[in-house]
């Protein structure tokens, strides 16, 4: 009997945290790569982070003018890589500044 | 009858010599230079080269009004070649000097210098 009770709080116990800690936010790797960018279309959520990295011999450039967040991570080099934290939900369409013909696409879902 | 031959053909070799070909003109660099700018500048530039690109709003500061800017032809090959870190400026404008070829540099900023002459 008393084991069946402990048993019970325990399990209490586990799912009380389970719900109360909030899902651990994703990392997607997205490397650029022969100008392109490896993912054509990521699907990610609200809090997840993409990290970009630059696997051509010369410089990229991360940006987007996108309503659901826009930003210009800047030109970094081989090997370098650049973090970009999803804050808004919606379609968020990335581009290269240096490279225009590189397009990518992040379906951020809440 | 050689002598006479080669006295006809003299003009015309000097002829060749002396025009240049018309990819080498002043006006095809700055064609080129357009055509580069278009592609690759106008995202921040704008394509009269003043500054409101669709991207400007995101910069602080906004990018240069090409049709006014003091620098020589030496400093925005630095500049361009380097981007903007390079010499102390925006970050925010990137290095072309692994894209662009050194003509294409140079007849950018042949355009540029005629942007900056007529000012659209």
């Amino acid at each position: 009997m008393m084991f069946r009770s402990v048993s019970a709080l325990v399990a209490l116990a586990a799912l009380a945290v389970a719900v109360a800690v909030p899902a651990h936010a994703g990392d997607h790797p997205v490397e650029q790569v022969k100008k392109t960018f490896s993912v054509p279309v990521l699907k990610a959520k609200v809090g997840d982070t993409v990290t970009f990295k630059n696997d051509d011999e010369f410089a990229h450039n991360v940006f987007s003018l996108s309503e659901t967040q826009n930003f210009d991570l800047g030109s970094y080099k081989k090997g370098e890589t650049r973090q970009l934290k999803l804050t808004n939900a919606g379609t968020i369409e990335v581009e290269c500044a240096i490279h225009p013909e590189m397009k990518m696409k992040i379906e951020v879902s809440k | 009858m050689i002598a006479a031959a080669l006295v006809l053909a003299a003009p015309v070799l000097a002829d060749e010599a002396v025009a240049p070909l018309p990819r080498d003109t002043a006006d095809a660099a700055v064609i080129r230079g357009s055509i580069a700018f278009r592609t690759y500048c106008v995202l921040c530039h704008g394509a009269e080269g003043k500054g409101d690109g669709r991207a400007a709003k995101m910069y602080t500061p906004r990018p240069a009004n090409l049709t006014v800017s003091p620098f020589n032809d030496t400093y925005k090959e630095m500049i361009i070649r380097g981007g903007g870190a390079s010499v102390g400026r925006s970050a925010f404008m990137p290095p072309w000097g692994d894209e662009l070829t050194d003509e294409q540099i140079r007849d950018v900023v042949a355009f540029l210098r005629e942007l900056r002459k007529t000012g659209k």
